[in-house]
């Protein structure tokens, strides 16, 4: 029997980049161990907004990225339809931005490939009424939203059933070492409490800012531009078309919805490797934020906002550009054999959501290379699970449900929802009545989709994403964790520590209704339940 | 307004902080679980709505608009409001030929009354009610109201019209549909008791159905037309100084709130001069304008119901209020519930059994209180407390009509003239 | 209208000073802005179960003196044990059956099968009064099929831990499961009111017989009595086992039990209450409240001698607070607060957060302020009090009631000053 700790590729990292790699390299027949430290698309993956990118910001200032931008944004909507809301989007020229801008913009928007056209600004207006009255000109180009969860975890279910092997809060502590080859890696398995070694004849280190550390392990500088970025995230959809400003990339220039709310994004400043594991968004961060948001949609000033959130972005350092915001997005790909001299280990990093497919199948084209697999990349014409096509009337006979419930549950799984259990008033009761998640559909995050913890669930399910921020529906799902871990106090702290991390977003935006929202969801652990 | 200073939404239906009062107070959701709820139903499906429209669910029809959730909610989240807007915008179902019928009760009743005597004869027949059960989904134990031989209108323009000018004070009278066709006997002692407090009754030449069952049926556009003619004539009525008083909770509410909120029909100039004929009496009393003498050897057991739309309104304090000052009053306290008619919710077929499990604890209150009559501002909540229990119902207008010295209050209020 | 006082706010705070004037002679009306938060009780009023630095009270009078000097427990004129007897026996008398002393906290279940300190608890609630003490015998803890706010493995398991002898059952009642039809109102408030149908509750006591054959002691989420209690005594009354109600998630149906009782009595008592609206604005004559307008009655004055700010904190609207700043809605009374928000909260959502203690400025005499001056007739009460960190404390109910019980008083000795 082949040994179970054997593969042919080893990669490190749950982002969308690793996950994507991990299903490029098992549908071109390699045998597959993806490993993650916490829980999937945890780093720049799960922090970003969400944008489908036409390209059109990076036109001007980074054509390849642009042209990389809007090929791949045609493929995502057809092989992760699910995973994506195609809701067009809005470049805005305002009084105090250079209307001479806008046709530089466009001229480089086609020079890419992007279908980018002028619109007169009564038509923007109709167009998407929550834009800012005062523009003066506006470019329509074919951004969209993409759901970076539903992505990545979508991308993580096609390996497995590709027959990859995927490890979540599986920590690599050290690669291991034969001569100037890397041979596997050693890891901690926080879920089982024990260490393990892994074996195979390629590494791939796919672990974003992260990866600078990996690396590091063995000695090789990936000279990593750790620039944070923070967003808000409004309670619910303001606009319905992607707001952005029509002038170079700057700070909280762009208003995306996604899903039941919209987000504002991002600042941009450089941090150290010491902070990216504990990341937090200042107050001035969120003033900024609040401040520029509103010169793309004025009624931002008075909307609730759910909470704050920050990411790093994984950029390859290359000036000593204070902000980053002028280093290329490019991807880039490490063989560091050539680079270092160190065989069987590459470093995939820079690009960015957008290009995740495209980085991993550079990385995987590689991989192949190396092992000498003659195999296609196909993950461009192969649908994920969940984007495949299926006929409504299949979701109504599966669903006793209302059709609200059911457009709740099959957006966010798409095909995928079918495996969700349903038709007795158990399976569809709501845990979480903000998102509509069902019992069903919790069960079946639990069961099949690798949850540890209710952070976990949420990133699955959307539980604990709404307006009340878990306040209603974390105990609830803490009560399901608990019987299928059959564990009253695990249960119990890792309802503490999702209230912790929910907390960590609400708390730079707690005033006005949030604030309300936060004394009651105290008053209710922390009095009702004396959670502590 | 500084960045933030607020918060605000639609409806404030962001203001929800998801406690769950308000599900605590819906009438429906324990006795029609299809019903989502009014947490469901509203701010959590607003936020689903803007989405996409199917996230619309037509179960929403099951919502009475009673509104007792808006007064619950600690957030003034306008959860009523929410789920008719929601109805408007989304519904996706044509109303049927029975919604339209029980909508337009202007238009029946001007088809009805001149032929009164038949109508109400066919509709109290067991084959009548059982083709309307059948074919029309109007469920059969429901006794549908009498309509009268003569419009109140016409009875106005006859024998009051001429009369009103000589009072030092002069108002315009929204009669409504059901006193006009129903029930002119409540006009008649609003015309009473008024001129005996010093004020000229006058009515509107194109006063138009408030609109009420035309929007929880359905029949929006007609309702905006509707509302819009009144509107106008209201601001009529206010450059003529008069303010605009009538005697249904439900019209009154309808034409100061839902006009705006649910319509999107502008009213804000004369909103507060639309009044309820109680709260307009009490008024005048509180600030001394007017003396009420009550008849010595007048004695009733009574309880006040307070409709749904009363206790949105806030204004059962004043009908109450007006009660006990009658001298020969026995007054009981009702616990305020709903009767479950909710406008013409309780006629329909579907609806018929729940409407009646909503009311059963307060006819149990009722028949238990040994009254002589209930008293009430709501003609739908009339009908439904006099079919279920058997007790007399009375407007506190008609009371006040009933229990007051006319004479003698006519002659201390209208010294001055 | 005219009324001796007019009390802003209709939860605990505000029905405890209405009721205590109303019965001594004066006429009263509460306005309260939508249903209170009495309906998110635990099923137990807290007086003060933890000192500043973390020392858990067992006897509050004894220790309440440790709290610092503006917590309003020091302005209660030295009587804080008096107010607190006083409290429970308004609770009695309105028909409220609570067990408890401010001499000696007991213990409550919370909804995680852990014990907390407190003061009084419905007399149906499990309590115990060690943290060693487990229910009597064999032990069954049931719940409602499909219902998620009530979770019996987390009380069977914290049960068990303590040493009890305890079973899980699911119990399936007709009446009560009709409301699973629905994917979102199988709520202990909903329930409650399904079980108030005379069948329905007698299905239930059948079936619960049946299951709980060979038990000792029953344990039962609070889902019962919304309106009155006397659904609850017959729970004991049918069966032979001692029952035991523990607190669910919210809504809470004691606590909804409380609102409208207490609502009833100061009906009954001739005051007039008046739900869903808001004072939106005041004639203040030099610091003198004159009259007040609300949302609901337009340009209708309502005028009183005395007003009574009972209008909670935060969560109530009592406190409104946006990005810098926290302000008094009614009157723009003074507030205690920090400007700068990021000194508003801890680290983790279970610090003793600094915004707990926000709250309207007054002295002894609990007057609220403009610009550091008193206002004559107007006082505050409750949670909308600066000074107490009411979770961290564990005192929210008892700052409500004591401070609202002394406040009846100083309106009252205002009336009628001692010579």
């Amino acid at each position: 029997m082949e040994n179970k700790n054997e593969f042919d590729v080893i990669i490190i990292g749950g982002g969308a980049t690793g996950a994507g790699t991990a299903r490029d390299c098992a549908m071109r027949g390699l045998k597959v161990l993806l490993l993650e430290r916490s829980d999937f698309a945890t780093g720049a993956t799960g922090r970003n907004h969400g944008l489908l990118h036409s390209g059109a910001r990076y036109a001007v200032t980074d054509p390849e990225s642009a042209a990389e931008c809007i090929k791949e944004n045609m493929i995502l909507r057809k092989v992760a339809s699910h995973c994506v809301e195609e809701n067009d989007g809005l470049f805005i020229t305002l009084p105090e931005d250079d209307l001479a801008y806008q046709s530089t913009f466009i001229t480089a928007c086609r020079k890419a490939g992007i279908n980018a056209e002028a619109i007169d600004p009564v038509e923007a207006r109709l167009l998407e009424p929550s834009v800012n009255p005062d523009l003066i000109g506006a470019v329509r180009v074919p951004d969209g939203s993409v759901d970076p969860f539903r992505l990545t975890l979508a991308n993580l279910v096609d390996a497995k059933l590709h027959g990859a092997v995927v490890k979540t809060y599986c920590e690599v502590t050290s690669l291991l070492m034969e001569g100037n080859r890397v041979t596997g890696v050693e890891v901690i398995d926080h879920v089982r409490k024990m260490k393990e070694r892994y074996h195979a004849p390629v590494t791939v280190n796919a672990c974003g800012i992260w990866g600078h550390d990996i690396a590091a392990k063995i000695g090789i500088t990936v000279s990593m531009f750790p620039a944070k970025g923070s967003l808000l995230i409004f309670g619910h959809r303001v606009n319905s078309v992607v707001l952005n400003r029509c002038r170079k990339p700057a700070n909280a220039d762009i208003l995306v919805p996604g899903d039941t709310i919209c987000l504002i994004g991002t600042t941009s400043s450089r941090v150290g490797f010491d902070e990216v594991d504990n990341i937090r968004v200042t107050p001035e961060e969120v003033d900024l934020l609040l401040r520029e948001g509103c010169r793309l949609a004025p009624e931002l000033a008075q909307v609730r906002i759910l909470r704050a959130y920050a990411g790093v972005r994984p950029l390859v350092a290359a000036d000593n550009d204070p902000s980053g915001r002028n280093i290329s997005r490019g991807i880039v790909l490490m063989d560091h054999a050539t680079r270092d001299g160190v065989e069987g280990f590459m470093t995939i990093t820079g690009g960015k959501l957008m290009t995740y497919r495209l980085m991993a199948e550079w990385a995987t084209d590689l991989v192949c290379k190396k092992l000498q697999v003659d195999q296609k990349c196909r993950t461009a014409e192969i649908p994920l699970p969940g984007s495949r096509k299926v006929d409504e009337k299949e979701y109504r006979k599966h669903f006793d449900m209302k059709p609200a419930k059911i457009a709740s549950t099959v957006g966010r799984h798409g095909d995928m929802a079918l495996n969700i259990k349903s038709g007795t008033p158990y399976d569809d009761s709501l845990v979480c009545e903000c998102e509509n998640v069902t019992v069903g559909e919790v069960n079946y995050a639990i069961q099949e989709l690798d949850v540890h913890n209710l952070t976990d669930l949420r990133k699955r399910t959307r539980l604990g994403m709404g307006t009340c921020q878990g306040e209603l529906c974390a105990c609830r799902a803490a009560g399901l964790l608990g019987e299928s871990m059959d564990c009253s106090g695990k249960a119990q702290r890792e309802l503490s520590r999702f209230l912790e991390e929910r907390w960590i977003g609400t708390s730079p935006i707690c005033w006005g209704e949030a604030l309300r929202e936060a004394e009651y969801t105290q008053w209710v652990y922390g009095s009702i339940c004396d959670m502590k | 307004m500084k960045l933030q200073e607020k918060n605000i939404s639609e409806n404030n239906f962001e203001q929800c902080i998801k406690c769950t009062v308000c599900t605590v107070y819906c009438p429906v959701v324990p006795l029609n679980p299809l019903y989502p709820g009014p947490k469901q139903a509203g701010p959590d499906g607003e936020r689903l709505r803007l989405k996409g429209s199917d996230f619309y669910d037509d179960t929403l029809k099951y919502c009475m608009n009673c509104k007792r959730c808006e007064v619950a909610c600690p957030s003034n989240v306008k959860i009523g409001d929410i789920i008719q807007h929601a109805r408007m915008e989304y519904g996706r179902q044509k109303p049927s030929l029975r919604d339209r019928v029980l909508a337009s009760t202007d238009f029946m009743g001007t088809m009805a009354v001149p032929f009164s005597p038949v109508v109400n004869w066919a509709t109290s027949l067991r084959p009548t009610k059982a083709v309307l059960d059948a074919v029309m989904k109007v469920d059969k134990h429901r006794e549908f109201p009498n309509y009268a031989k003569q419009t109140f209108e016409k009875w106005y323009r006859k024998h009051a019209e001429a009369d009103q000018d000589r009072y030092l004070h002069h108002l315009t009278f929204f009669h409504g549909c059901y006193i006009n066709y129903n029930y002119p006997q409540l006009g008649k002692d609003f015309v009473a008791v008024m001129n005996a407090l010093g004020w000229g009754v006058h009515l509107q030449k194109g006063e138009k159905c408030c609109g009420v069952a035309m929007i929880s049926n359905g029949l929006y556009k007609k309702a905006k037309k509707n509302a819009q003619v009144n509107v106008d004539n209201f601001r009529q009525s206010l450059q003529e100084n008069r303010p605009v008083v009538g005697c249904s909770s439900t019209c009154i509410f309808t034409m100061r709130d839902e006009y705006p909120h649910v319509l999107g029909i502008e009213n804000e100039e004369v909103r507060n001069h639309i009044d309820l004929a109680t709260r307009f009496i009490y008024t005048l009393l509180d600030e001394g304008e007017i003396q009420l003498i009550f008849k010595k050897d007048w004695h009733r057991r009574v309880a006040y119901h307070t409709p749904c739309h009363m206790e949105k309104l806030g204004w059962a304090i004043y009908s109450e209020s007006l009660l006990k000052l009658i001298p020969g009053i026995d007054f009981v306290h009702l616990e305020s519930q709903c009767c479950g008619i909710a406008g013409t919710y309780g006629f329909k077929k579907e609806n018929y059994k729940v409407s009646q499990g909503i009311g059963a604890p307060l006819f149990k209150q009722i028949e238990a209180a040994h009254l002589d009559f209930v008293s009430t501002d709501c003609e739908t909540c009339k009908w439904q407390i006099e079919m279920s229990t058997g007790v007399p119902v009375k407007h506190p207008v008609s009371v006040l009509a009933e229990a007051l010295d006319l004479e003698k209050t006519y002659q201390a209020n209208n010294k001055t003239r | 209208m005219k009324f001796d006082t007019i009390i802003i706010g209709g939860g605990l705070t505000g029905l405890v000073c209405a009721i205590s004037l109303q019965k001594r002679g004066q006429r009263c009306a509460v306005i309260s802005a939508g249903q209170s938060a009495l309906h998110f009780s635990s099923g137990s009023f807290d007086l003060l179960n933890c000192l500043p630095d973390g020392q858990p009270v067992t006897d509050p009078v004894e220790a309440f003196e440790a709290l610092a000097p503006e917590h309003p427990y020091h302005k209660l004129g030295g009587m804080f044990e008096e107010y607190a007897e006083r409290a429970k026996e308004l609770l009695s008398d309105c028909g409220i059956g609570v067990e408890g002393s401010p001499r000696r906290n007991h213990y409550r279940y919370t909804p995680m099968g852990s014990l907390k300190p407190t003061w009084l608890t419905f007399s149906e609630f499990g309590i115990v009064q060690s943290v060693d003490e487990v229910p009597e015998g064999k032990v069954l803890v049931t719940n409602f099929a499909g219902f998620l706010d009530f979770n019996t493995k987390f009380i069977a398991d914290a049960l068990a831990a303590r040493g009890a002898d305890c079973r899980i059952a699911i119990l399936n009642v007709p009446g009560v499961d009709r409301l699973r039809k629905s994917p979102t109102e199988m709520r202990a408030s909903n329930i409650a009111r399904t079980l108030e149908s005379e069948e329905t509750f007698q299905d239930f006591v059948e079936v619960l017989k049946k299951t709980a054959v060979g038990y000792d002691t029953v344990i039962l989420p609070a889902v019962f009595g919304l309106k009155s209690e006397g659904i609850v005594l017959r729970l004991s009354a049918e069966l032979p086992q001692k029952v035991q109600l523990l607190p669910t998630m919210p809504p809470s149906v004691p606590g909804i039990r409380t609102q409208m009782t207490l609502r009833r009595v100061f009906e009954q008592l001739g005051g007039v209450y008046i739900l869903g609206d808001t004072v939106q604005a005041a004639v203040i004559e030099g610091t003198h409240v004159k009259t007040l307008y609300t949302a609901n009655h337009v340009d209708f004055p309502f005028k009183a001698d005395h007003v009574v700010l009972a209008t909670g904190h935060f969560f109530s609207g009592g406190l409104v607070s946006d990005m810098d700043s926290v302000r008094e809605p009614v009157f723009g009374c003074d507030v205690d607060f920090i400007s700068d928000r990021s000194q508003w909260y801890g680290e983790s959502p279970f610090a003793d957060h600094r915004y707990f203690r926000f709250g309207v400025a007054t002295g002894e005499d609990f007057r609220a302020r403009r610009d550091g001056v008193p206002y004559d007739n107007l006082y505050a009460a409750g949670s909308v009090l600066s000074g107490a960190d009411s979770r961290t404390e564990g005192s929210g109910a008892g700052v409500s009631m004591l401070t609202a019980l002394r406040v009846a008083d100083l309106i009252l000795s205002a009336e009628n000053p001692v010579a």
